[in-house]
């Protein structure tokens, strides 16, 4: 109950007229970061971090707190209306949502499904957040380089789910997304890897500009082949927020995606160095396991239900030892990281003793900020859904420099648009034969942090296999992985006895 | 025919009169350089790092003490191939008014993996100051199997396996002067390099290896909270304050081992020496300031050592020459 009365105590910091105000101008920016593809919320809080130093640091967190937590919302809306996600955790999103939209002519419930789904994986995120905070720092602390192998090495199964009809092009793809991710410095020696002698490369191949090429820009190059093909006036529904409303039905289906994903989520963001991307590829690919009413792909509601609150609840979950500790668990955490000290504060194990009012204050204007985000969110959606309406030919120069646009503001650079360019290509050849970027992406996602991680738990074994094993974690994980792969060939080999016993 | 010219005669006396008052003047400038637009000022790590509150502390302080003649700071922030690609564009920037209004904050975890990395070299920039130095400790965990550094030293010499956490750039090399000073193997005493020291203090808080390497400020926090304990000092006296504790490595009979993280700003080559003379002042002026010394070197625990332009080239050349027998290139 301790908890419950600091967390009103937290409440009792957020609800002053300056503190709501910037929680609400954090959310709508968060909106807006997230939902332009390239600046996602990393760059959103990078941009913003200069000038908040001049803050009192408790407004100045509040601020880029709701900001951080709002771009959650924001990537869904581009990504279930143009097929290109505002930033990376909705990357899933897309592929459940523009079908969704376009396909089954439904915008509205689509992006009412993202919205609400966002709210209740924030919500659980920030219940356990709230409760079992500390505690869940302490359990991130026990995975180590094993246990983070083994993990991995389950989450890297969820590939299986995500390959579609073709099994051999999903394998080659995502050895394609692994070759691609080990570009660049190596991260244990930090020496040079697959550079080509190219200064560029050096820095390997940055996720959200190639995220962008082959799931964005890729969406142009098809569309410049159907740019004559008139807009059917297929927006039967009325744009209004009562047209985009979801059916009792429609709710049922959503809520328990949701809820599963919500927990899932929470702990994926808790773990170092896995954020809120890996949280949606592994809450979509989990979904793959569970029974939806459409097949996942073809515009399912649970697809997206799936995905927008696990990378809610991720983004809600990293800031469990980010305060608890002191610990960043993904990049954009480790920016605030950053301004917590340009702000004087000292942030590590203390925070939560030494500064209760900024802690909690944080926690409570999360809990502000994802009502703010819900309704301004619903509110928008009659207006956002108009973009479909924009006839092809208009649409396919706006895209291009929103694409552009996003590829360079990566790294200011035009370095990222470059590579946007090259793998938006890249991904419309693959498109055109029939291969699915979603294994590339998630293989590109989890690589880097399997090789690091396994790397550095045979230097602590000097080499040896037995640390997966004697970790109790670690074999349970192992157990777990057996389990799942061996699974078909127990059925297979069952069906085949009970075919040959019929006969 | 005539009074044309005597009309061109004319001209080409004003034009040349005024080319020699353009000339005069733009050698009255040159001589006292005062900035006259915006400063681009590159910083080729992450906002919110090190890098960026050094670079920020030192415009802040600079603006609120009026030395930049009221021009703005612009910080461009150059991440592109882990930092290489800014690094070579401001070595590039070719003479003239942009050369005098470009800074580049350059630390030793900089210079490093560029002599590893690339061809770029320290004397392809011009340095501008050297600010301060970040020095290094040895800490151990709650879980930790040993409890103070003779423990260590002790466990070596019966052969058993130690590994060591932390940062990349000057952590990897504190390491190497490490192992090398009391003569172990890498295979005896490993190294797991983190991407920043916070992932390698969650390691050692998880109990997954026994000792971490961290630079004063990173750690301290956790110093206070009973975390972690420090229990070698990489320096050549022991620290101030919560970390005077940790022995040096000559109170165990060997020599110190030290490799400073040195913290200095350096500008394009072909910065004019006006320029470089008024930079050089303006961050002896901050570096004399009580924000600066109060506010920044004392809470992140570093050690003031400010050196102007000519000092720092002799030291930075220095730096270098070892660095790269160092790594036998």
């Amino acid at each position: 109950m301790e908890n419950l009365q600091m967390l009103f105590m937290g409440f009792s910091v957020v609800l002053t007229l300056e503190n709501v105000m910037v929680t609400l101008l954090g959310a709508i920016l968060g909106l807006i970061v997230g939902a332009m593809p390239g600046i996602g919320s990393l760059a959103g809080v990078a941009l913003l971090l200069p000038l908040t130093y001049k803050f009192n640091p408790t407004t100045a967190i509040i601020m880029l707190g709701s900001l951080y937590y709002a771009n959650m919302y924001g990537g869904s809306f581009s990504a279930i209306l143009l097929n290109i996600p505002g930033d990376s955790p909705a990357v899933m999103t897309a592929l459940d949502g523009y079908p969704m939209a376009t396909k089954r002519n439904r915008p509205g419930q689509a992006l009412f499904t993202a919205n609400s789904s966002s709210f209740i994986g924030g919500l659980i995120g920030m219940l356990i957040l709230t409760f079992m905070g500390p505690l869940l720092a302490d359990l991130g602390l026990k995975f180590g380089p094993a246990e983070m192998t083994s993990l991995l090495l389950v989450a890297m199964t969820s590939i299986g789910w995500l390959v579609g009809e073709s099994p051999t092009k999903g394998v080659v793809l995502t050895l394609v997304g692994v070759l691609l991710a080990s570009m660049g410095m190596d991260t244990l020696t930090g020496s040079p890897r697959f550079d080509f002698g190219n200064i560029y490369l050096l820095g390997g191949i940055p996720f959200t500009p190639f995220v962008i090429g082959t799931v964005g820009f890729s969406q142009v190059l098809k569309l410049m082949e159907e740019r004559n093909k008139k807009v059917e006036a297929n927006l039967n529904q009325k744009l209004t927020i009562k047209g985009s409303l979801l059916t009792a039905h429609d709710f049922k289906r959503l809520l328990p995606p949701a809820i599963r994903s919500g927990f899932m989520g929470t702990f994926v963001g808790v773990l170092p160095g896995a954020g809120a991307t890996t949280g949606a590829f592994l809450g979509y690919a989990m979904q793959k396991t569970f029974k939806s009413e459409e097949p996942l792909g073809t515009g399912a509601i649970e697809g997206i239900a799936a995905c927008e609150s696990a990378n809610n609840a991720a983004a809600a979950g990293a800031f469990a030892p980010l305060l608890a500790l002191g610990i960043p668990g993904s990049g954009t955490g480790a920016v605030l990281l950053g301004g917590l000290m340009m702000w004087g504060l000292n942030p590590g194990p203390l925070l939560f003793t030494t500064n209760p009012d900024f802690a909690w204050g944080l926690i409570a204007s999360l809990f502000l900020a994802n009502i703010l985000t819900l309704i301004i969110a619903v509110g928008i959606i009659p207006f956002l859904i108009q973009i479909l309406t924009v006839p092809v030919r208009m649409l396919i120069p706006i895209i291009t420099v929103v694409c552009v646009v996003g590829g360079y503001s990566t790294s200011n650079s035009m370095y990222g648009v470059i590579i946007m360019l090259l793998s938006g290509v890249f991904g419309y050849i693959l498109d055109r034969n029939g291969y699915g970027v979603a294994p590339m992406l998630l293989a590109f996602v989890l690589a880097p942090l399997l090789e690091s991680n396994m790397r550095k738990a045979f230097i602590i074994s000097n080499g040896k296999l037995d640390i997966f094993f004697d970790k109790p974690i670690s074999a349970f994980l192992l157990l777990v992985l057996f389990a799942i792969v061996l699974t078909p060939v127990i059925k297979f080999i069952l069906r085949k006895a009970g075919v040959s016993k019929k006969k | 025919m005539k009074k044309l010219a005597i009309l061109l005669g004319v001209l080409l006396l004003v034009s040349m009169s005024v080319f020699a008052a353009g000339q005069t003047e733009a050698a009255g400038a040159a001589k006292t350089f005062t900035p006259s637009k915006n400063i681009d000022w590159y910083v080729t790590s992450s906002p919110g790092g090190g890098s960026d509150i050094f670079t920020r502390t030192i415009i802040d302080i600079a603006v609120a003490e009026n030395l930049l003649n009221g021009q703005n700071v612009v910080v461009q922030y150059k991440t592109d191939g882990a930092g290489e690609v800014g690094r070579l564009l401001v070595s590039q920037i070719k003479a003239g008014v942009q050369a005098d209004h470009t800074l580049l904050t350059f630390n030793s975890g900089d210079l490093m993996p560029m002599l590893k990395n690339t061809s770029n070299r320290f004397e392809n920039f011009q340095p501008i100051a050297h600010m301060a130095v970040d020095k290094h400790l040895i800490f151990i965990g709650e879980y930790s199997k040993y409890k103070s550094f003779e423990e260590v030293l002790a466990a070596l010499k019966r052969g058993e396996r130690i590994v060591l956490g932390g940062s990349k750039g000057d952590d990897i090399a504190c390491h190497a002067a490490l192992i090398k000073e009391i003569g172990v193997t890498e295979d005896q005493f490993s190294y797991i390099a983190h991407d920043a020291t916070s992932g390698a203090i969650t390691a050692i808080l998880g109990g997954h290896f026994d000792l971490l390497i961290s630079k004063p400020a990173a750690a301290s926090q956790y110093v206070e909270a009973g975390k972690i304990k420090p229990i070698l000092a990489l320096s050549t006296s022991r620290f101030p304050g919560n970390l005077n504790s940790a022995p040096t490595l000559s109170e165990f009979g060997y020599k110190n081992v030290e490799v400073p993280n040195w913290r200095s700003i350096v500008a394009p080559k072909s910065m004019s020496a006006e320029a470089v003379a008024y930079w050089t002042n303006v961050f002896k002026k901050v570096s004399e300031t009580e924000t600066w010394n109060k506010g920044y070197i004392e809470k992140q625990k570093l050690v003031p050592d400010y050196m102007d332009s000519e000092t720092f080239r002799a030291y930075g050349m220095q730096f270098q020459k070892e660095y790269l027998a160092s790594i036998g290139k």
